[in-house]
């Protein structure tokens, strides 16, 4: 049962404790940049499951992150990335175009087979 | 390499109880990220909640947690504040919790002014018990015991803790994290009873049977009744009528109670004068 | 010995003060009122803190939080005060909350006779709130014993980890008389506080505890982090509905203080009754409180009459000295009276006890007190 994973598992922008997540698509709908969406996962509540279907365009706002109300999306902290030598996206035209479609989606990944 | 909540929470008690998408969890997150702000040891800090899904919240932060009953937090509270002065208080509420069953309470909190901080979680209906009409709960929606629609008149609660003399009274919604984490720092900082009025989505009791059956569609109803406060009062008395304001709303500075206490042990001690009506710039 | 000369209220709001209570939270009521009213400087002096809260649950309720935080708390009410108060009673009881709380008997129900004396909280004693669980409930029956049943009641909270009803009455209350009170280094050499343990924080269960044994709850801020909540929980204090675990919440809660009281007949060193002329007597008179008072008198002017009575006054009304009633039902049969102010809530403990219901009772709700004439006048009907 819920155990937290603060640390990042290898230098990622973003990623997610698939434990805790209960799919209410929060933080799918307060992204700006179309990083993330719901993939099917029919042993999980609401049949689904967070999923980072692209961390390459992720801007280090930390939206998903304050919006989750279970602890089960990390964003990296701004200051230690940086140090570390690596750094978050930034916001471009595509990024906002596929974050309208996920919505569009009903929250679900485009990436959904 | 993320903020580690880790530290604060009971981790073996998660995933919480609380419903997919409810925003008490980004409450609970944004209190423990104003903990940290406030550098509090968790030792020297008490959570204190009521019943309902707020009632819930004392079981996750993992300091000294009482969860007591319906609508006696601030009154608990008031003691464990008395005989721990040094001892930082969170009273959490609901909206019928506090507000309902809790007013007399919450009132006299208020009016004591004595350092706590008082989250009410307003999520505009009674949550945990399935759908029954509370003092906020807007009117016209349906709730189970009005299932013809509420005619109650509602409370604005910020108004009723500055009629009471909070001497800090603001109000946000979890819609945005980071101003939410900004007004409880402002309240924990505060010296005095800081009443927080917070507004939730239920999206599963409320929102189900008045047309915002998931979390956005809540979300979105609570973006459309709130504004800053700058924006409102630049509004037309009329147009008021369905909006809250959001931020500090009142902010004063005022004799903390368990301050004037401790002059109260002084004089029977010997060790101070009596109080007087001088002492007081307010008599009255 | 210490002779002070003072009323019901004020020796029991002293014998808190002295028992180590360092937090008092109640609302006036009469005639409870004094008690709130001598804590207001008792308290402070001492270096406590003694509250007027707005409202009756408001009172008990600030007093059990402090208690959960370590610290020894009161209240003091009437019974329409005590009404108000059951859903707070039943938290103190299944969390383990130490609490004492003084009830001034007065005539009820409802508003009553606010100012006039009753014995009619006895079964609210018993039963204050929903639920099961067991109450520890004392009744003083002099003004000494407002002084030490306090003190008494403030060891057994602690010794128990429960709300104790210290019963006194209008009379008892407002009384102002002379009471010889222990000296201060004795009462101070009785005080109980409730158990710590001392291990490491990690491994910490306040609840853990075995049967018939009460939780270990240590004050709260000093480096032992816990959870105390109302619903039924498991070892750690967190909520639970298991069973298993609530049969044995559930049985412990009444065990701790039930059975303990039995095995041991008693609950402390301290006696549970008194009795008067008993050795020889031929008829047995049950009085408790202030109507003992009476009965004393009573029993003098009968002996002076060559009738043999004798006085068995309990001082713990609940749990019930059982043993002994028992042994006073063999022993005198129906040569029994009991006399109390209300309409025979002990009677049905001691009718239920020594399976007789042919004793004689002489009961009064009207606000009125018993006279020592009346009950003799009784027992010579009896004969």
């Amino acid at each position: 049962m819920g155990t937290f994973k603060t640390e990042n598992p290898g230098n990622q922008p973003v990623w997610v404790n698939t434990d805790n997540c209960k799919a209410c698509d929060i933080c799918v709908s307060v992204c700006p940049s179309g990083v993330l969406g719901m993939r099917y996962e029919k042993h999980s509540t609401l049949g689904a499951m967070i999923s980072i279907d692209h961390p390459e365009a992720c801007i280090g706002c930390h939206e998903c992150e304050l919006s989750c109300p279970d602890f089960a999306i990390y964003v990296a902290d701004n200051k230690e990335f940086k140090a570390a030598g690596l750094s978050f996206a930034k916001l471009t035209d595509e990024s906002k175009a596929r974050q309208e479609k996920v919505v569009a989606n009903n929250y679900m990944s485009l990436d959904n087979k | 390499m993320a903020f580690n909540y880790d530290q604060y929470l009971r981790v073996e008690k998660m995933p919480t109880l609380w419903c997919w998408g409810c925003g008490d969890g980004v409450i609970l997150k944004a209190t423990i990220r104003a903990i940290k702000k406030m550098g509090w040891d968790l030792n020297d800090t008490c959570v204190i909640s009521g019943i309902g899904c707020s009632g819930r919240f004392s079981s996750y932060i993992d300091c000294n947690t009482i969860h007591t009953t319906h609508g006696r937090t601030v009154a608990y509270a008031t003691g464990v504040k008395l005989t721990n002065p040094k001892i930082n208080v969170i009273v959490v509420a609901g909206d019928g919790d506090g507000l309902a069953i809790g007013g007399n309470h919450t009132i006299h909190g208020c009016r004591r002014n004595i350092d706590l901080n008082f989250i009410l979680i307003n999520n505009f209906i009674y949550g945990l018990t399935n759908s029954q009409t509370s003092p906020t709960t807007p009117r016209g929606m349906w709730t189970v015991t009005q299932k013809s629609g509420n005619i109650d008149p509602t409370f604005n609660a910020c108004n009723l803790a500055i009629g009471a003399g909070a001497s800090f009274v603001a109000r946000e919604s979890m819609l945005d994290p980071k101003k939410l984490e900004k007004i409880l720092v402002k309240g924990f900082s505060h010296k005095g009873f800081s009443f927080m009025d917070i507004m939730s989505n239920c999206h599963i009791n409320l929102g189900r049977k008045n047309k915002m059956a998931n979390a956005m569609e809540n979300l979105d109803w609570i973006d459309s009744i709130t504004m800053p406060k700058k924006k409102y009062d630049a509004l037309e008395e009329s147009e008021k009528l369905n909006f809250f304001p959001t931020g500090v709303l009142r902010e004063v500075e005022q004799e903390e109670y368990t301050e004037m206490y401790a002059k109260i042990i002084a004089s029977h001690q010997g060790n101070g004068p009596k109080i007087t009506q001088d002492d007081f710039a307010k008599k009255i | 010995m210490r002779e002070i000369i003072s009323t019901g209220n004020a020796l029991s709001a002293l014998a808190a003060a002295e028992a180590g209570a360092m937090f008092f939270a109640g609302y006036p009521i009469t005639p409870s009122t004094e008690i709130m009213e001598h804590s207001s400087d008792y308290l402070p002096k001492r270096g406590g803190t003694c509250i007027q809260m707005e409202d009756e649950i408001a009172g008990i309720s600030a007093a059990m939080g402090a208690s959960m935080t370590g610290v020894k708390s009161f209240t003091a009410s009437s019974g329409p005060g005590i009404s108000l108060k059951a859903e707070q009673i039943g938290l103190a009881f299944i969390a383990e909350v130490p609490l004492v709380i003084i009830n001034v008997m007065r005539g009820g129900p409802s508003t009553g006779l606010p100012t006039r004396v009753s014995q009619s909280d006895i079964g609210q004693a018993q039963y204050p709130t929903h639920g099961d669980y067991a109450s520890i409930t004392l009744c003083a029956g002099s003004l000494a014993e407002c002084y030490t049943q306090t003190v008494r009641g403030f060891n057994l909270a602690e010794t128990y980890m429960t709300p104790v009803f210290v019963l006194l009455d209008e009379t008892i209350g407002h009384m102002h008389g002379k009471a010889d009170l222990p000296d201060l280094a004795d009462i101070q050499a009785s005080i109980v506080t409730r158990e710590r343990f001392e291990g490491s924080q990690e491994d910490y269960r306040p609840y853990d505890v075995p049967m018939n044994k009460p939780a270990v709850i240590n004050p709260m801020f000093q480096g032992y982090k816990h959870h105390v909540t109302g619903l039924h929980h498991g070892p750690t204090g967190f909520p639970t509905e298991d069973a298993a675990q609530c049969e044995f919440n559930i049985e412990r809660l009444t065990g701790k203080i039930n059975t303990v009281h039995l095995e041991n007949n008693g609950l402390d060193d301290l006696a549970d009754y008194e009795e008067i002329d008993l050795d020889d007597a031929d008829i047995c008179i049950i009085a408790y409180g202030s109507i003992a008072l009476g009965a004393y008198e009573a029993v003098k002017k009968l002996r002076a009459e060559g009738i043999k009575a004798g006085l068995f006054r309990p001082i713990m009304l609940w749990p019930s000295p059982i043993n002994k009633l028992e042994e006073i039902g063999e022993r005198f049969k129906d040569k029994i009276m009991v006399t109390e102010l209300n309409m025979g809530q002990y009677s049905k403990e001691i009718e239920r006890v020594i399976k007789r219901n042919d004793f004689t009772q002489l009961l009064k709700a009207n606000g009125r007190p018993i006279a020592p004439a009346e009950m003799v006048a009784k027992v010579k009907e009896m004969m």
